[in-house]
């Protein structure tokens, strides 16, 4: 069953002061499966944010549509947005998006928060997270107290605590070491094994090697894809790295 | 082609320049306040030093106030300038570590920001000047009229005052320069960068100096309230004052916290969605802000009272005249015959509108436990607080002065106290068993003095009177007072110079014991003493609303920048831009009006002692007083929300930016 449906998304910016109008989108089309793990791909200016942007209903689409569990996005009112998304969505950023002032507790337990939760329950769905993660013993520090590493995945918590149909990563690992990367890579694949779906933006070929399913927009269109199917990870990699060369050097379609 | 191809020196002028513009939104409210601050420095050393003031009436009293108070201006100008500059340092510190990562050595910094330093001054003195000169003439003009005195045109450029107000400003900018270089010195360029955003710990509660500040505060109100004697309120007031003041700090900064670590704790209060965010962003506006608030409150409080006092002395002048001076004249003098002073002026075409005669004894007494008695302070075991002056009168001068006849046996009085807790039914007055037949609710001129504590006694007789003179010189010897005869009257049109020789000569052969208080010379000396004041305490309390404001500015930016981030991620998370603005609206008005409503509290709790210092002053009013306190706070707090809806704006412009 496919939960998000991306239909014929164009996005058109135009300049304040007259001038030449961009296209940032042009005629986006893909779905995502209920469980899927996608990674999207692209170099800088691609498209890459302005889709994630639209899939997360913080900027809208010139024309076409998004679906999201067959809900139209653009026919959510404004008013009733950011509790939609707060409903549905799950976020991971580049830069973890902490608020320096609550413990990494607090900032896992402020959607829920905003849901209206008694903290009780709050505290009994952290605790198996908490384990997932491997951040149990450092809820009560605050963020300038912890690594990058371990910032994200409370990150990670506060994304995957409102159980969202949908987790959207920013170019997660951006910020972070190796080690750090290949934990939080192996995090998201533990998560997505748990049947949560996940579509990751990246630049990084190994993050995306982690995904199953790899797509490359370049100027605004999906230029290509790649399932990884029953390919090893050492082969995906591959197989990624010369997709992106390709489309680095200009290549036609594959 | 010096534009093209510009000198060191040149460059360095002209990034001073480019900074200040770039940094406009700091350095503008900056600027203005040295601006003021220097023609308020010029404006009270000019008048202080005006030669059109000298040779009116009362001149002594009004330059002696403006000389004391361009002292107390300084003090607080060069307080104020540091503690403003100090905000727009912090905030750039970051641009200076960007310039030292670009390769600017630390020493090309330093010629950066001397520049930069060089530029206010100039700035600041010229229009600071300019500005200060126009106001100085009419504030000139305004004060001899106060004084009654006829008003000059024309310019007056006090060349002294110039010359200290500009040494005073190059020495403060110099000064406020060193302090940059010092903190800039210190500081690694990384650190430079990261700027005020270093450290942002959760602030630890101090339970023990909550506790401390609540104690202090407690102690400094309950001076307020409990002390009764105008000459212990003195020597207490600053006592209290000092109590609240550090209270005040000790609240702010660790009472805030206390109480917000206690909301933290109550889990089901704390994780509510109206809660949640507000609880926590407090605290650390708290942490970052509590020293402002605090200054905030005290200076404010300061306003209050003093605006409030002199305002209240000016508008009461009228009254209190009125209460020292009941009768134009006022004539006390100790010879052992009464003298018929009516009978003299009468001779001399002097028209007695309103007269009244009698004797009295007046002495200094302690009264204690039932027992009055007379003491030289050397062996005192009393307090000051059971100090009273002793007026007593015979039944029959009581009578005259009251107009009803009346008589005692021996061994009975009226008495009268002007404090609460003394009633006795009887008592040993001066080594004499004596009852109390009647409480007095008032007595004849018992109000033209109020240093002291009153009390009253109405004797059987003349012989009751001389018992308790010989007793009083008995114990006081060559400091004793002595049996007065008075004589107070009105004449026709207030009286001139005339009047007053007149009785002079009359009383020539009463020596040492004469006394002559004239209603007319009074009314100069109270109008310069009290219209000095006023004039003070509204220059000192413009000049504190003027910090106020500017600290509020400040204090607004700053936040914005550090809520901007908080904003963005909030939103992030999934509130909506309403429920986030309502958040940081809601701590925002309670970080705002916090310092305003402590301040309205510590005036509230201010007004019995002040009542008792402005007693001295004779001013008894106490619903003009309420009046005034009331209107000036009224009046600032208009200011204050008026101040806080502008920066609000500057904030919501940086925050959605």
């Amino acid at each position: 069953m496919a939960i998000l449906e991306v239909q014929g998304v164009e996005k058109i910016y135009s300049p304040r002061f007259g001038g030449n109008k961009i296209r940032a989108l042009n005629n986006v089309s893909f779905t995502v499966e209920q469980g899927e793990y996608v990674a999207v791909m692209g170099e800088s200016g691609s498209g890459k944010t302005t889709l994630l942007n639209i899939l997360a209903a913080l900027d809208k689409p010139t024309s076409g549509e998004v679906y999201l569990d067959g809900i139209q996005l653009t026919k959510v009112k404004e008013k009733e947005i950011s509790a939609f998304r707060r409903d549905n969505l799950g976020f991971v950023f580049q830069d973890f998006n902490l608020l320096d002032t609550f413990s990494l507790r607090d900032n896992i337990y402020l959607p829920l928060v905003l849901l209206g939760l008694d903290h009780r329950e709050m505290k009994e769905r952290l605790s198996p997270i908490a384990k997932m993660l491997g951040i149990s013993d450092i809820l009560e520090k605050f963020p300038y107290e912890v690594s990058g590493g371990q910032k994200q995945r409370a990150a990670v918590a506060r994304a995957i605590i409102t159980q969202p149909k949908i987790l959207l990563a920013d170019e997660p690992t951006g910020a972070l070491d190796s080690r750090s990367t290949d934990s939080l890579l192996h995090i998201f694949s533990l998560i997505n094994a748990n049947g949560q779906t996940i579509v990751m933006v990246t630049h990084s070929v190994k993050a995306a090697s982690h995904a199953k399913r790899v797509l490359f927009i370049k100027d605004g269109e999906v230029f290509h894809q790649l399932y990884r199917g029953e390919m090893t990870r050492e082969e995906y990699y591959r197989k990624i790295s010369e997709a992106l060369t390709l489309i680095m050097s200009g290549g036609e379609e594959l | 082609m010096n534009g093209k191809n510009p000198t060191k020196k040149g460059l360095y002028a002209r990034l001073a320049a480019d900074n200040i513009r770039k940094n406009s939104q700091l350095y503008i409210p900056y600027l203005i306040t040295c601006c003021l601050t220097a023609a308020m420095l010029y404006i009270i050393t000019s008048l202080s030093r005006n030669k059109g003031l000298i040779g009116m009436q009362g001149d002594y009293a009004l330059l002696e106030i403006l000389r004391v108070g361009s002292i107390i201006t300084r003090i607080f100008a060069f307080i104020f300038l540091f503690y403003t500059n100090s905000f727009i340092s912090k905030k750039r510190k970051k641009e200076f570590g960007l310039l030292n990562i670009l390769g600017m050595e630390k020493r090309h910094i330093a010629r950066v920001l001397f520049m930069e330093t060089l530029y206010s001054a100039v700035i600041s003195l010229v229009l600071g000047f300019g500005f200060g000169i126009l106001l100085d003439k009419l504030l000139f003009m305004l004060l001899r009229k106060m004084l009654g005195g006829s008003v000059k045109l024309g310019f007056y450029i006090s060349r002294y005052s110039l010359a200290v107000t500009a040494i005073f400003m190059l020495i403060t900018f110099l000064l406020i320069f060193l302090n940059s270089l010092r903190q800039m010195h210190f500081a690694q360029p990384a650190e430079l960068m990261r700027g005020s955003q270093v450290g942002e710990k959760e602030p630890k509660a101090k339970w023990l100096m909550a506790l401390l500040g609540a104690v202090l505060l407690g102690i400094g109100y309950y001076i307020s309230i409990v002390t009764k004697s105008p000459l212990k309120a003195i020597s207490l007031f600053f006592i209290a004052v000092l109590c609240v003041i550090i209270g005040t700090y000790l609240l702010f900064t660790s009472g805030s916290i206390a109480v917000l670590k206690i909301l933290k704790s109550k889990k089901s209060y704390y994780y509510k969605t109206k809660n949640f965010t507000t609880v926590s962003g407090l605290m650390y506006r708290m942490k970052q802000n509590a020293v402002g608030m605090a200054n905030i409150c005290i200076l404010s409080t300061m306003v209050l009272v003093m605006v409030s006092t002199t305002t209240c002395l000016m508008a009461g002048m009228e009254d209190i005249i009125k209460t020292r001076y009941p009768y134009d004249f006022m004539v006390s003098y100790g010879t052992a015959k009464s003298i018929d002073i009516e009978k003299v002026l009468k001779e001399n075409g002097v028209n007695v509108t309103r007269s009244q005669s009698y004797t009295s004894l007046e002495f200094a007494a302690f009264c204690k436990g039932g027992r009055v008695y007379a003491e030289t302070s050397a062996n005192s075991s009393a307090s000051i607080d059971d100090v009273y002056e002793l007026a007593v009168l015979s039944t029959e001068e009581y009578g005259k002065l009251v107009g009803e006849d009346i008589s005692l046996a021996d061994g009975e009085i009226l008495f009268y106290s002007s404090e609460k807790g003394l009633d006795f039914d009887s008592l040993d007055l001066c080594g004499k068993e004596v009852t109390v037949k009647e409480r007095l609710k008032s007595f004849p001129n018992e109000k033209t003095y109020n240093i002291t504590q009153k009390m009253g006694v109405v004797v059987s007789g003349e012989d009751e009177v001389q018992r308790l003179n010989e007793y009083q010189q008995g114990v006081y010897g060559e400091n004793a007072s002595f049996i007065q005869n008075i004589y107070n009257f009105d004449v026709e049109g207030g009286g001139d110079e005339s009047v007053k020789h007149l009785l002079e000569v009359c009383l020539a052969g009463s020596g040492r014991y004469m006394m002559i208080d004239v209603k007319y010379s009074a009314y100069d000396s109270f109008i310069s003493l009290y219209g000095g004041l006023f004039f003070l305490g509204t220059f000192l309390g413009i000049l504190f609303v003027m910090e106020t404001v500017l600290i509020i500015y400040y204090k607004q930016i700053s936040e914005g920048y550090d809520d901007k981030k908080r904003f963005e991620i909030m939103q992030n998370v999934g509130m909506s831009r309403a429920e986030v603005k309502r958040s940081i609206h809601s701590q925002i008005v309670k970080v705002f009006f916090l310092p305003l409503l402590t301040a309205g509290l510590h005036t509230a709790f201010s007004f019995p002692l002040i009542r008792r210092l402005m007693l001295m002053m004779n001013m008894n009013n106490a619903k003009l007083f309420a009046l005034c306190l009331l209107a000036c706070f009224l009046a600032f707090a208009v200011l204050y929300a008026l101040v806080y809806s502008l920066t609000a704006r500057t904030y919501y412009k940086i925050v959605s930016k």
